[in-house]
């Protein structure tokens, strides 16, 4: 199928200003709230352009910190030689041809689910700078250990569909947890940018796995119950009243838009019921995997479900890869550690829990239809196996993993050479895969906005995927 | 098929700017088609990486390789002389075959006919005899339409290299930046709603703005005849007048002192010095405020906090013994009114060692040839170049070689490193220990282009010739600062304008251009030249300014100056930066603010430079998130914009029910146990803290509420908690005004 949207003059696109909007916000609409307004705002700018259909409602984006190993889990190279070849063995999925880990024995029952992408590609090697790459879907301007976490740099994904194509509805369009992840310094791409402040995920950092999970910003200090809330209100509505401001500060009406909503979410049922995830069966829980990863995943659903457009989580808040008990994929087998008891203990059961759990529990429910779930660390390891029986970094191929949301089901797209080391067939840059998520959502991938010093600047310069979807 | 034809004839014929097709030049009719239809547009195929394999060069900035494109890439389809209806350029843009940028011009439209004939006559290229564009003129260069007036006609008037002129409305693009008004295909501007705008005309590679005001009628307005108090007021009332919009009323003195302190120390008055503004009689007392706050040592505190954003003073470049150092170094120029010009120049000139002269950090945080000359060209000069990096600046007249050229002029500076103890080894843009900041004999900046290094020149100057003999930098200093660079004085007023009045008059203040047009251009110059005039003393323009009526107008609006947000007719309320409202919320708890790895009690505008966070290591203190959530910079970038001033939902949750608002008002050590515990009458209680958080007494109503609050209460001292919440809540807090 041919996509067909217009390239709209920027001019036109900046129809409606920021200050506009909030003017707007302040003098007539105040039954909107923010979500509407941007949404408002988006919509004139691009009533020039013909958005995609939008086929995926909702994004899960679950981030494999450190880099899983391609050739150990999604794409198996049992004919090459030792050295190379997983000391795991692949196994037959549901779908046939398509083979996967012995170590991923419930993922194989859900391969009818899913696409997978074998042919992913970039030249980045260092963690932040691939890393960015991948939460961002752009290009980082150098491949920099310590990439630093600039303004001009690009925004999160969900950063872009907060400003593009928000939630409507009380519920944060774009959620990420449980860590704000870090290789030596904070990674970037995990937040709005040059979009602004008001496009930064909704962030939280408290354990959805912990008994006593709930976030402050949705629950009051003990000393300061509702009533009381409520009578400081008034007395600040008081004063306000005096100084007239609300009647003619469109930054005093944004403000006061924002503790209508803040309030509201103190009070309200819908965002507090998303975050009770101990409203979950506990079977279910189990199901999922009592562990950070897997309630995450689950809480991934629930808020999915509220309505939030894009949920981030993050597998790890580190590269990790020396230990079985915590932190990411990046297993080089340093300081004496080896990678495969160190997977085979920690990250492949994990991910063999919660993936298919999540997966199934969605279909079961009619939202993988409307819900793309997407897994990927920011590279592949090398195809090599080195001399510490572990595997390096490798962003010349490796696989990433979709799921509904409008992408086919038991479908392999690329194809990497005999030893996993490149693509052989249809590459795939991240740039693709950020506009096939854009295009699902049914955003113009090549939309522009105002960068820093109001440049115009793509938030895609990728293509869309087009054989992935169904 | 015939019928084709006819139409084509008749065309021709209602067409007679375009005598014959013999006539087509394609450097200057065929590129303006390109532009005028947006084929070239950065969002089409003048991206980067071209659209659908058709790549043009963004905004026609180079004909040659277009023509190359359009008469030899893809076997010569797109232009086909044998048969030039079936052009791809022609077949595209008609939709007449799938386009995926839709309908740019119809067969009848003279774009169509522009190409086709050139097309039709085997795709000429240009002679060396063909002329060249000479100049663009547009008409009206500025106009003021009052209502019932909604529209006016723009003329473009373009002069070529042999004299020759010609009408080009129908082939020039028109830009705006607001969408107050429609532009036709042709250039007839119709008014959508009231207000100001700026059309940018564009033909070929030049530009004009036209500044357009459309006013209503106000058949009943009267001049308020507002007394201008300096030359400022002149310019400014004059204006407003000619708009028939009424300055607001002058602001109250508590909304004065207020304001003055906010802009000239970052904190509030203490109630004693509020009250006692407030009450003296003097006529003078306004000017006297301001001169006094002039002198006191919060004000090079909370100036020099400016001056850290923008010279990115943190700590991992810099390490915490060069930001302590470079940080005194700026305060102490402040403090002791170091002549403007002076200031740049010591930094722009500086070597040697960044401990122990500290104006050289600013090479020290800024390591790059280019990202030096960006920096240099946005604070300095008030100009964004990043554009003219990949491409000639689309909306400026900087060209890629301006760019290189200007970047080669700091492609000497080098470091000795003395020592670096970084923490993280793998972090190359940490520093920790002294480095040498000197200048190399060696050392250039690649075009990328031609490979081969560029020649340094001076931006928007003909000037290559540095002195053998003298340092580049101290050549380059003197150059930049002098009184007769008109860009150096001019940013300079505005941005210092900027700061007292919210808007500069060039705004944004880093983007001074042709396109972007001052509101004021008059009072820029004359802000400029007195500012020259005075040696570039800083507090004497801050003076001149804060003595005007228009500082010290009043927030609230009247009914003609509503919707005017340029003209400084009213106070636009803005929202505390991050220090003053942490600060300010200390203040009136009493309370001193804690930073990890300074004394306690410091405020937030003293902090010298941006803490790097580690991962083991002390934690930020809830002061330094507190500042993150409302927007202060990271110092990672010279850029004013780095500093967000947005509201945000996470400042509302920060500001009801935060970490540190409840802990200031929790505390046992704050003003309100001792208001409690100091025998006081209620309503003295209130009219205190009304007077120490709003500058003001309490209106009746709000102290009898207050009181009757306080005495129904249980527990007085969680009432008087709640009366602190709401006061530091209040918009007249949170904003200044």
């Amino acid at each position: 199928m041919k996509h067909s949207f217009a390239c709209s003059s920027f001019h036109q696109a900046s129809a409606l200003t920021r200050r506009h909007v909030l003017k707007v916000g302040g003098l007539g609409l105040l039954g909107l709230t923010m979500n509407q307004l941007w949404a408002a705002e988006a919509k004139s700018k691009n009533q020039k352009t013909k958005m995609p259909a939008a086929r995926a409602k909702s994004v899960i984006f679950l981030y494999q910190f450190g880099g899983p190993s391609h050739i150990d889990m999604f794409d198996m190279k049992p004919d090459a030689p030792e050295g190379i070849r997983s000391p795991h063995k692949p196994i037959q999925s549901n779908v046939p041809g398509i083979h996967v880990s012995e170590r991923l024995p419930r993922v194989a029952k859900i391969m009818d689910k899913v696409t997978l992408i074998r042919s992913m590609h970039h030249t980045m090697k260092n963690h932040n700078s691939a890393s960015y790459y991948a939460l961002s879907g752009h290009e980082p301007p150098l491949d920099d250990i310590r990439l630093k976490d600039t303004l001009n740099l690009f925004p999160a994904y969900g950063s872009v569909v907060s400003r593009l194509a928000p939630s409507e509805g009380e519920m944060p369009t774009f959620v990420s947890y449980p860590y704000v992840i870090r290789d030596g310094s904070v990674t970037p791409g995990q937040h709005a940018s040059f979009l602004g402040k008001v496009h930064d995920p909704f962030l939280f950092t408290q354990d959805p796995n912990s008994p006593n999970f709930g976030l402050p910003e949705l629950s009051l200090p003990v000393d300061l119950p509702v009533e009381r809330l409520e009578a400081r209100r008034e007395l600040q509505k008081m004063i306000d009243q005096q100084s007239r401001l609300l009647d003619y500060s469109a930054a005093a009406q944004g403000l006061d838009d924002y503790y209508q909503r803040a309030l509201a979410m103190l009070n309200s049922t819908r965002m507090r019921d998303a975050f009770n995830i101990s409203a979950e069966p506990e079977w279910l829980r189990d199901a999922y995997g009592r562990t950070t990863y897997g309630q995450s995943c689950l809480l991934a659903r629930r808020l999915v479900e509220a309505g939030t457009k894009f949920v981030t989580v993050y597998f790890s808040d580190s590269i990790g890869g020396q230990s079985t008990t915590a932190g990411g994929w990046d297993t080089h087998g340093f300081n004496n550690t080896r990678m495969y008891p160190i997977v085979e203990k920690f990250h492949l059961p994990m991910t063999d829990q919660t993936l298919p759990t999540l997966l199934s529990d969605l279909d079961a429910r009619g939202l993988l239809d409307t819900t793309l779930v997407v897994w990927m660390g920011e590279f592949g390891r090398t195809p090599k196996i080195n001399a510490n029986i572990s595997r390096d970094h490798w962003p010349q191929c490796y696989t990433t993993l979709l799921a509904g949301g409008g992408v086919k089901r038991g479908f392999v797209y690329g194809e990497s050479d005999k030893t996993g080391a490149y693509p052989t067939k249809d590459p795939v840059r991240p740039d693709d895969l950020a506009a096939t998520m854009f295009y699902l959502l049914g955003i113009d991938p090549a939309t522009e906005v105002p960068g820093l010093g109001n440049r115009p600047v793509a938030m895609s310069e990728g293509k869309p995927v087009m054989g992935v979807l169904a | 098929m015939s019928w084709r034809i006819g139409l084509s004839t008749i065309l021709i014929g209602l067409l007679p700017a375009l005598a014959g097709a013999e006539e087509i030049s394609f450097r200057n009719d065929v590129m303006a088609v390109l532009s005028k239809a947006g084929c070239n547009a950065g969002a089409c195929h003048g991206n980067k990486s071209g659209k659908a394999g058709f790549k043009l060069s963004l905004r026609g900035q180079d004909p040659d390789v277009d023509y190359l494109t359009l008469t030899r890439d893809t076997f010569a389809r797109r232009t086909n002389p044998l048969e030039p209806d079936q052009s791809l350029i022609l077949l595209k843009p008609t939709t007449a075959i799938a386009h995926e940028g839709g309908m740019r011009f119809a067969r009848e439209s003279q774009e169509y006919q522009i190409l086709r004939s050139w097309i039709a006559a085997g795709t000429p290229p240009d002679s060396a005899a063909t002329p060249r564009l000479a100049s663009i003129a547009v008409s009206p260069a500025e106009q003021i339409l009052v209502d019932p007036q909604k529209s006016t006609q723009i003329r473009v008037t373009a002069t070529f290299s042999d004299g020759v002129q010609k009408d080009v409305s129908t082939l020039a693009v028109y830009e705006q930046a607001t969408d107050l008004a429609k532009i036709s295909h042709s250039g007839l501007v119709s008014r959508d709603r009231m207000g100001e705008t700026t059309v940018v005309v564009r033909f070929l590679g030049m530009q004009q703005p036209v500044r357009l005001a459309f006013l209503p009628a106000r058949p009943t307005f009267v001049w308020s005849n507002s007394r201008p108090a300096n030359f400022i007021d002149e310019q400014i009332f004059a204006k407003l007048k000619s708009y028939r919009i009424n300055p607001s009323k002058p602001c109250s003195d508590s909304e004065f002192v207020r304001r003055a302190y906010l802009d000239l120390l970052g904190i509030l008055p203490t109630a004693q010095e509020a009250k006692s503004f407030v009450t003296d009689q003097s006529p003078d007392k306004r000017g006297r405020l301001v001169d006094e706050l002039l002198n006191r040592p919060e004000f090079a505190d909370f100036w020099a906090l400016k001056w850290a954003d923008l010279l990115r003073l943190e700590e991992r470049a810099l390490d915490k013994k060069g930001v302590t150092a470079f940080h005194r170094w700026i305060r102490q120029s402040i403090a002791e009114n170091k002549p403007l010009d002076q200031f740049v120049r010591e930094m722009i000139a500086a070597r040697g060692s960044t401990y122990t002269n500290p104006a050289a950090n600013f090479y020290r945080a800024n390591r790059e040839p280019v990202i030096r000359s960006e920096a240099i060209a946005q604070l300095f000069l008030g100009t964004r170049l990043q554009c003219a990096q990949c491409h000639n600046h689309p909306f400026d007249r900087w060209t890629q070689d301006d760019y290189y050229s200007w970047a080669a002029v700091f492609s000497r500076i080098d470091y000795k490193i003395l020592e670096n103890r970084r923490r993280d080894t793998n972090d190359k843009h940490e520093f920790i220990g002294e480095q040498v900041v000197y200048e190399s004999r060696e050392g250039s900046v690649k075009d990328p282009r031609t490979g081969k290094p560029s020649p340094a020149r001076l931006l928007g100057t003909a000037d290559t010739n540095f002195p053998d003999d003298q340092s580049r930098l101290d050549h380059l200093a003197a150059w930049l600062t002098s009184a007769e660079n008109p860009l150096f004085a001019k940013s300079q007023a505005n941005r210092i304008w900027f700061n007292l009045m919210g808007r500069g008059i060039v705004d944004p203040i880093d983007d001074f251009r042709a396109t972007n047009p001052p509101s004021h251009p008059a009072l820029l110059d004359a802000l400029a030249k007195d500012f020259v005039d005075h040696g570039f003393d800083v507090r004497n323009l801050i003076r001149l300014i804060m003595n005007s009526q228009a500082y010290a107008l009043s927030s609230e609006p009247n009914d003609t100056n509503l919707d005017d947000e340029i003209n400084y007719s009213h106070i636009l309320p803005r929202r505390l930066t991050a220090e003053q409202l942490l600060d300010a919320q200390h203040q009136v708890a009493g309370v001193p603010t804690n930073f990890n790895g300074y004394p306690e009690g410091i405020r937030a505008s003293q902090v010298p430079g941006v803490q790097s966070e580690r991962r083991r290591g002390p934690k930020n203190s809830a002061a330094d998130r507190f500042l993150t959530i409302f927007g202060r910079p990271q110092r990672l970038l010279t850029c004013e914009c780095e500093r967000s001033g947005e509201t945000t939902m996470n400042q509302a949750f920060a500001l009801i029910s935060g970490p540190e608002i409840s802990q200031l008002l929790r505390s046992e050590e704050n003003r309100l146990t001792s208001l409690l515990s100091s025998n006081q009458l209620p309503d003295q209680i209130i009219t205190e803290l009304y007077w120490t958080a709003l500058s003001r007494p309490p209106a009746s109503i709000e102290l009898s509420e207050s009181v009757k609050y306080l005495a129904e209460s249980k527990e007085k001292r969680k009432a008087l908690e709640d009366i602190a919440w709401a006061l530091m809540n209040a918009k007249e807090f949170v904003l200044r005004k």
